[in-house]
C-alpha cells in the first residue's frame, strides 16, 4: 500500500484553500494549510512534505517567489511544486519554471485536472524516493567498505616493526611510506641461534586489500620458528632459499595472478659470512668496509607466480663498518615530474653517499631524496627502506 | 584496450594500446588477452614497443596470460626496452618468456616453429 503524502497547501484566501483542500483530501493525500507564502515555505523546511500546492498572489511571498525559496533550502529531498494559475499569470510561466515551479494548474481546474496533476506529483515523489533509498543504500555499503579498508590496513601496519634496534651487533632501522589506504609490503628481522640473524622483506604485487591480506598471511607465518625451521639445510647451514621454495609452494594458487617478491638473508655475526635469497626483489645495495657500493644479488623467480620455480642462495660479505641497504622497487621505480624513474645508480651513489651516517637516519635520508626527486608528489607505490649497519664483532 | 593484427600462420600480434602496464590497467589488458586465448588464438605475439613502464601488477597480468596459454599454445614478446628488460631479468622472467627484438623477428621465429 503506498503510503498518504501531505501536501501543502498555500493559499491566503480562506473560501479557495477550505474547497481546494477538500478536493485533494478527497484524492487520498492529507492537507497541511499555509495562509501565506512565508508560512508555506517554513512548512515546507519542517514537515517533510513532499508536494506543494501554491496559489500565485499571497502575502509576504507570492507563488513564484514561494518555488525560488523552496529550491534554496538544502533539503535532503525533492520537493514537487505545482503553481496555481490565473489567466493573468501566463505571461508569468516562464518566470514560474525558472523559479523552479514544475507544474501549472488553471484556477477553477475540475477535479479530473487535479487528479491528473496530483498523480504526476506522486509519480515524482515516490521516483524520488527510491533513488533517496538506494543512495542511502550505496552510501552506507561505501562506509562499510571504507571502514573493512581500515581494519586490513591496521592489520598490515600493526605487523610492520618500527625497527630502531640493534640485535647481535647490528644496528637496524626501518621505515615504510604506503602509497595508499592499503598496502601490501611486509618486514621483519630476528635472532636466531647460534649468532645468526635473519632479516627479510616481502612486496605484494598490486594494492588494495588483496595484496594487503596476503601481506598480513606472510607476516604472521614467517616467525623466528618458521625461519629455523625451514632456511637451514640437514646440517645447519644456512638455506634460505629453501625457506622461499616452501613459501612458493605454498602460495601458488590456481586460477590467481597473486604473488609477491621477497628479499631474505641469513648473517652470521660472528664471522660476517651473509647467505642470501633473492625472489624477484629488488637487489639490497651492499657498502663494504672500503666504501664500495654494490648491488648484490642475481635476482629470482617471484614467490607464488610459477609453482616449479626453483631458488637459489647467493653468499655474500657482511664486515663489521658494512652497510646494507633494502629499498622496494618503489625507489628504483620512483619517477620525477619529466617521468625520469630515479634508477638503480642514483640510489647506489645515495647509498654510498649516507654510508657515515647513523644506521637509524638512513632510511629518512633515502625517504626525503625521493621525495625531492618527485618534486613533492606522493609516491605510486608502497616503499620499505632498512639500513643495517654492522657495529661491532661478536665472539 | 588492446590492439591486435592477425599475421600468417595465425599469428596474433596484440599491442598493450597503453604506455604504461599498471595496477590500472593491468587486468583489462590481461581479460581481453584471454579473451582471445578463449576464441582460439594459439600463437600470441605482445609487442611493448610502445610501452615505457611495466609494474608488478603488469608483470602478474602477463605471467597469468603464459598460464593461460600454458601447453595449448605459443606466448611470445618483443619490444622491450631497457628497464623492462632489467626488471624481467631481476625477475627470471627472460628465462619463462621467449623474448625476441621487434615484431620482424619474433615472426620469423614464429612461422619457422610451425
Amino acid at each position: 500500500m503506498t503510503p498518504v503524502l501531505d501536501v501543502i497547501l498555500a493559499e491566503d484566501n480562506i473560501v479557495q484553500r477550505a474547497f481546494l483542500a477538500r478536493m485533494i483530501e478527497r484524492l487520498g493525500y492529507r492537507i497541511i494549510e499555509a495562509e501565506d507564502g512565508r508560512e508555506a515555505l517554513e512548512l515546507v523546511r519542517t514537515t517533510g512534505a513532499q508536494i506543494l500546492v501554491s496559489d500565485y498572489h499571497m502575502p509576504y511571498l507570492n507563488g513564484i517567489e514561494l518555488a525560488r525559496a523552496v529550491r534554496g533550502l538544502a533539503l535532503d529531498h525533492y520537493v514537487y511544486i505545482i503553481l496555481i494559475t490565473s489567466t493573468e499569470l501566463s505571461d508569468l510561466s516562464a518566470e514560474a519554471l525558472e523559479a523552479g515551479a514544475d507544474d501549472f494548474l488553471p484556477k477553477g481546474s475540475n477535479q479530473a485536472r487535479l487528479q491528473a496533476r496530483m498523480r504526476a506529483a506522486s509519480r515524482m515523489v515516490s521516483h524520488a524516493g527510491e533513488l533517496a533509498e538506494q543512495h542511502r543504500i550505496l552510501k552506507e555499503a561505501n562506509e562499510r567498505i571504507q571502514q573493512d579498508l581500515k581494519a586490513a590496513a591496521l592489520a598490515q601496519r600493526q605487523l610492520l616493526p618500527d625497527l630502531h634496534k640493534d640485535i647481535l651487533g647490528v644496528h637496524i632501522a626501518s621505515a615504510f611510506v604506503p602509497s595508499a589506504v592499503v598496502s601490501g609490503d611486509m618486514f621483519g628481522c630476528f635472532a636466531l641461534p647460534d649468532n645468526k640473524l635473519c632479516i627479510y622483506a616481502v612486496d605484494v604485487a598490486g594494492h588494495g586489500i588483496n595484496a594487503s591480506l596476503l601481506s598480513v598471511a606472510i607476516g604472521h607465518l614467517i616467525t623466528p620458528e618458521y625461519f629455523g625451521k625451514f632456511a637451514f639445510d640437514a646440517d645447519g647451514a644456512p638455506d634460505p632459499a629453501s625457506l622461499i621454495s616452501n613459501l612458493n609452494l605454498r602460495f601458488c594458487f590456481a586460477d590467481s595472478d597473486n604473488y609477491f617478491t621477497m628479499f631474505c638473508a641469513i648473517i652470521d655475526v660472528r664471522t660476517g659470512d651473509m647467505d642470501i635469497c633473492q625472489a624477484g626483489y629488488p637487489s639490497p645495495v651492499c657498502v663494504a668496509t672500503d666504501g664500495d657500493a654494490h648491488f648484490i644479488g642475481e635476482g629470482g623467480f617471484p614467490v607464488g607466480m610459477f609453482p616449479y620455480a626453483t631458488f637459489e642462495n647467493v653468499k655474500a660479505r657482511f664486515d663489521v663498518g658494512g652497510l646494507l641497504v633494502i629499498c622496494s622497487d618503489a625507489a628504483p621505480e620512483a619517477e620525477d615530474p619529466q617521468g625520469t624513474p630515479f634508477g638503480d645508480l642514483r640510489l647506489r651513489e645515495l647509498v654510498a653517499r649516507v654510508r657515515s651516517a647513523d644506521a637509524d637516519g638512513i632510511p629518512n635520508i633515502i625517504i626525503n631524496a625521493l621525495n625531492d626527486w618527485r618534486g613533492g608528489k606522493a609516491l605510486e607505490d608502497d616503499l620499505t627502506v632498512l639500513a643495517l649497519k654492522r657495529t661491532k664483532a661478536r665472539d | 584496450m588492446i590492439n591486435t593484427t592477425k599475421h600468417d600462420h595465425d599469428i596474433v600480434a596484440v599491442r598493450p594500446g597503453a604506455e604504461r602496464l599498471t595496477a590500472f590497467n593491468a587486468k583489462t589488458f590481461k581479460d581481453e588477452v584471454v579473451a582471445l586465448i578463449d576464441d582460439g588464438v594459439t600463437s600470441l605475439l605482445i609487442d611493448f614497443k610502445d610501452v615505457t613502464f611495466l609494474d608488478s601488477s603488469g608483470l602478474g597480468a602477463l605471467a597469468g596470460i603464459l598460464k593461460k596459454i600454458g601447453h595449448r599454445g605459443d606466448l611470445v614478446i618483443c619490444g622491450l626496452n631497457s628497464d623492462i628488460t632489467q626488471m624481467f631479468r631481476i625477475c627470471r622472467m627472460d628465462r619463462v618468456f621467449k623474448i625476441y627484438r621487434d615484431v620482424p623477428t619474433a615472426l620469423q621465429t614464429m612461422s619457422e616453429a610451425t
